[in-house]
């Protein structure tokens, strides 16, 4: 039984790396980006005003003594900084996916974690359109949860999309929410610095953990950050 | 907010069945999170209303235009449905002095009989949660769940001089709010008050000065509209949140409160029919302008990725009422007042998607013209991981969140209000854990690694660390190079097994016991020619499933033509905590079997 001498990757880590693969063939290009972030990056870039109830939609972590400053609520604004990057290279139509730690002040149990992991994916360019989404979600989802998984929109309501949609993934015969999507709102594809007359583009956001966690059964996302190997079983 | 289907219906008679009306909201408008069958034979739905739609559809009006809208069937405006009061003059006067109060709406009812209400009254509430407290309090509350708008109530003989003000509260005034809670106000809180003191937070909660009685003859109707960040704001001081907070901060059409009216004055003349009704004070500073909007079936097409026709727009405008005119696909759409989340070409691109369904959408995976470049972090994590992973190490992801770090967050759910500043307190905790759990893991000696994002000053860093018996190692992910290896150089030529109960490696997580685990080692002499697979075989058998882990070879020599192997077995159950002597049971079933083959326990 002494085939093995390797260690062994935390099971999100194995996921990240599929995930990345499945993208990164498509031609997205993979970003990184800070998990304490500025306010604007994290709401009023992605149009969520000051003193607007959509603030509310996430319980957010503020800083002491550094106003202006949040625990990032979603790598919506890694995608965001990647194409506001981009515009200023000159290298759009540009697509980006992101897998990072985000950070929701709730309390926690077996499916609600304090910090865990989102992977967020957004493409623009001339003729980017719902569609399209829906293509990438499903070819994404095919190979992460097996070729008969569906995938289907359901209307939704994020500031930074128009229209929105909540994506539900059919797995044995179950639909599972997976996270939120849209189209980019003008106002964000304004503040990247892009005319959303000749503009468009998508943008997801889905809990990843959750991925994991349907694929191999787990049954509680603290799990996750335990430090307890017996979590490392693939 | 909860909707009652037996409400509903009043406006949709032919509404559709409970389960396909929940369906068709999930896939047309929103999620449904819960259905609830009364034993009164109504059906109570939980819908999430987002902020883009609480303007109008935190009411049972705004839902029921919805469903005859995304059903295409028969909306019946209730409007004609409420009697309208002959009224008298009336010497009401109002006072607003504050911009953010964008309409007020008074008038004084004489002769009212509190009491209990009427039974549809009180179904109607119950059904959707709320509590019967007396007639007039009742229709306000109907009013508001009905058509959206907050309204209130004073005691007219309460009022000093039958005056009000909308006007900001003095320093340090103190009110006492319905309930008896009693709050300290300051310049910045809006309030609707008589001459001498504050009645009300304005749009929010109202106090007990002018507060309904039994005896109360003579009331004073308020209802208004106001700056919704305002509203907002003052909640979150004076940390007060109702029913009205969560409907003025998403923001209301005023155009709303004359409507309002109607429907609480016709209801209170239904239930005090020989009261007196006073004409209405209107004072309409800030009147909602109309509102047009343009937008083409060639955008709305691209937006979605789908060919929609004109023809298919204008049957979807027309169900759901809504006024335009339409030349060669360029519409211009009057916006419906209280529809206030219609602004651009996007929001129709939305309302024709949803209505048509978003299984209309085809996936289609585009081609862009991008060459993605490598992302040099990543390549380094990546590097980094590899070669810890190739010399034994194993990950972990501990929290973010510490007890001591130089980054504090605000107001955290937990204890736990600090972030990291470094990797390795975490690990070593980690490392704690995972060896008192060993013999469950199958590794020789605990070794692990995290990778992840700690929290210096001014500046975040990713870090890589990692540490085994030998101590533990920190930096940089950029410092990951040669010298960073002092604890690993051994590493590569002991060997951590990988040993699972199958040898096969799936995508399947199984569940660990969360009982205490028991070890037993056992020695046992063979003639050179038996294989330690028979060993192995008797133990795997007979160590029935409480055997959690594979047989451990941990010791083996050869002496006088014999061998001796010993191996470390490891006992768990998944229901109980095992006592030693169910495990003895089980070892001496063990030996005895191996002295059925003459070989000998050492």
């Amino acid at each position: 039984m002494e085939e093995n001498q390797k260690g062994i990757l935390h099971p999100l880590t194995l996921l990240q790396e599929e995930a990345y693969k499945v993208f990164t063939d498509l031609g997205f290009e993979i970003a990184i980006g800070p998990e304490l972030e500025t306010e604007w990056y994290n709401f009023d870039a992605l149009n969520v005003p000051k003193d607007h109830p959509a603030r509310d939609m996430q319980d957010t972590f503020h800083i002491k003594n550094k106003e202006e400053h949040v625990l990032r609520t979603h790598t919506t604004s890694v995608t965001f900084r990647a194409i506001d990057n981009a515009v200023k290279e000159g290298r759009i139509p540009c697509a980006f996916i992101s897998i990072g730690k985000v950070f929701r002040n709730e309390a926690t149990d077996s499916t609600h974690e304090m910090q865990f992991f989102q992977i967020d994916g957004s493409m623009v360019g001339e003729n980017i359109s719902a569609s399209n989404m829906k293509g990438v979600l499903t070819h994404f989802y095919k190979k992460m949860l097996g070729e008969d998984t569906e995938i289907e929109f359901r209307p939704s309501f994020f500031p930074f999309t128009e229209p929105s949609f909540e994506v539900f993934a059919k797995f044995k015969g179950k639909w599972l929410e997976m996270g939120g999507s849209g189209m980019l709102h003008p106002n964000v594809l304004r503040n990247m610095g892009l005319d959303p007359k000749k503009i468009q583009g998508f943008a997801f956001g889905h809990g990843f953990d959750r991925i994991a966690m349907v694929r191999s059964k787990i049954p509680d996302v603290r799990l996750f950050y335990q430090g307890d190997l017996r979590l490392n079983q693939f | 907010m909860k909707f009652s289907y037996n409400w509903l219906k009043s406006y949709v008679p032919e509404i559709p069945e409970p389960e396909k009306l929940a369906e068709a909201i999930t896939y047309h408008l929103f999620e449904v999170e819960d259905i609830e069958n009364k034993t009164n034979g109504d059906v109570v739905f939980d819908i999430k209303i987002l902020p883009n739609r609480a303007h109008d559809l935190l009411s049972h009006q705004g839902l029921a235009r919805e469903i005859a809208g995304f059903s295409g069937i028969n909306f019946k405006d209730p409007t004609s449905l409420y009697k309208i009061p002959e009224s008298i003059p009336t010497n009401l006067k109002i006072e607003v002095q504050s911009d953010k109060c964008r309409r007020y709406m008074g008038r004084i009812v004489r002769g009212v009989t509190i009491g209990p209400s009427p039974d549809w009254m009180v179904t109607h509430l119950e059904s959707i949660g709320q509590r019967s407290i007396n007639n007039i309090v009742d229709a306000t509350n109907i009013v508001m769940f009905d058509c959206g708008q907050p309204t209130h109530v004073f005691d007219a003989d309460k009022i000093a001089n039958n005056k009000l003000y909308i006007a900001n509260a003095k320093k340090d005034e103190k009110l006492i709010l319905l309930g008896g809670k009693e709050i300290i106000l300051d310049e910045s809180v809006l309030t609707i008050r008589d001459e001498f003191d504050a009645l009300d937070i304005a749009g929010i909660k109202g106090g007990a000065k002018a507060e309904l009685d039994l005896n109360t003859k003579n009331i004073n109707i308020s209802i208004a509209n106001f700056n919704p960040v305002s509203i907002r704001k003052t909640s979150h001081k004076v940390g007060v949140f109702t029913d009205a907070v969560k409907r003025f901060e998403n923001d209301l059409s005023p155009e709303l409160d004359a409507y309002a009216m109607i429907e609480l004055s016709g209801l209170i003349l239904e239930m005090c029919p020989s009261a007196i009704f006073e004409d209405i004070v209107d004072i309409y500073p800030q009147k909602q302008e109309a509102k047009k909007l343009s937008f083409t079936t060639g955008k709305v097409s691209k937006i979605l990725g789908l060919e929609v026709s004109t023809k298919e727009i204008e049957d979807i405008l027309q169900r759901y009422n809504f006024k335009y005119k339409e030349n060669s696909g360029i519409f211009e759409m009057e916006v419906p007042f209280m529809r206030l989340d219609l602004e651009i070409e996007e929001d129709m691109a939305e309302e024709i998607g949803r209505i048509l369904g978003y299984d209309k959408l085809k996936p289609n995976v585009p081609k862009i013209k991008f060459t993605p470049k490598i992302n040099e972090i990543y390549e380094k994590i990546k590097k980094t991981r590899s070669i810890l992973v190739g010399s034994g190490y194993r990950e972990v992801t501990t929290y973010t969140f510490t007890n001591k770090g130089d980054v504090e967050v605000l107001a955290s759910a937990s204890d736990k209000k600090f972030l990291r500043y470094n990797l390795i307190d975490g690990l070593r905790e980690s490392y704690e854990l995972n060896k008192l759990n060993l013999p469950l893991l199958g590794q020789k000696e605990i070794k692990i690694f995290e990778i992840g994002t700690v929290f210096i000053k001014d500046c975040e860093e990713i870090h890589f660390a990692y540490k085994n018996k030998d101590g533990d190692w920190e930096d940089k992910i950029e410092k990951f190079s040669d010298t960073a290896l002092k604890f690993l150089k051994d590493s590569l030529e002991e060997s951590n097994t990988l040993d699972l109960l199958s040898d096969e490696i799936t995508h399947k997580f199984k569940m660990w016991s969360l009982y205490p685990f028991i070890t037993r080692d056992i020695a046992v002499w063979v003639p050179d020619d038996i294989s330690s697979d028979r060993l192995k075989d008797i133990y795997r058998e007979l160590g029935t499933e409480l055997l959690v882990r594979p047989p451990k070879l941990f010791d083996q020599f050869t002496k006088n033509g014999k061998t001796s192997y010993a191996y470390r077995l490891v006992f768990q159950s998944y229901e109980r905590t095992l006592t030693d002597d169910q495990v003895n049971g089980i070892m001496s079933k063990i030996a005895d079997k191996i002295r059925l083959n003459e070989w000998e326990v050492r």
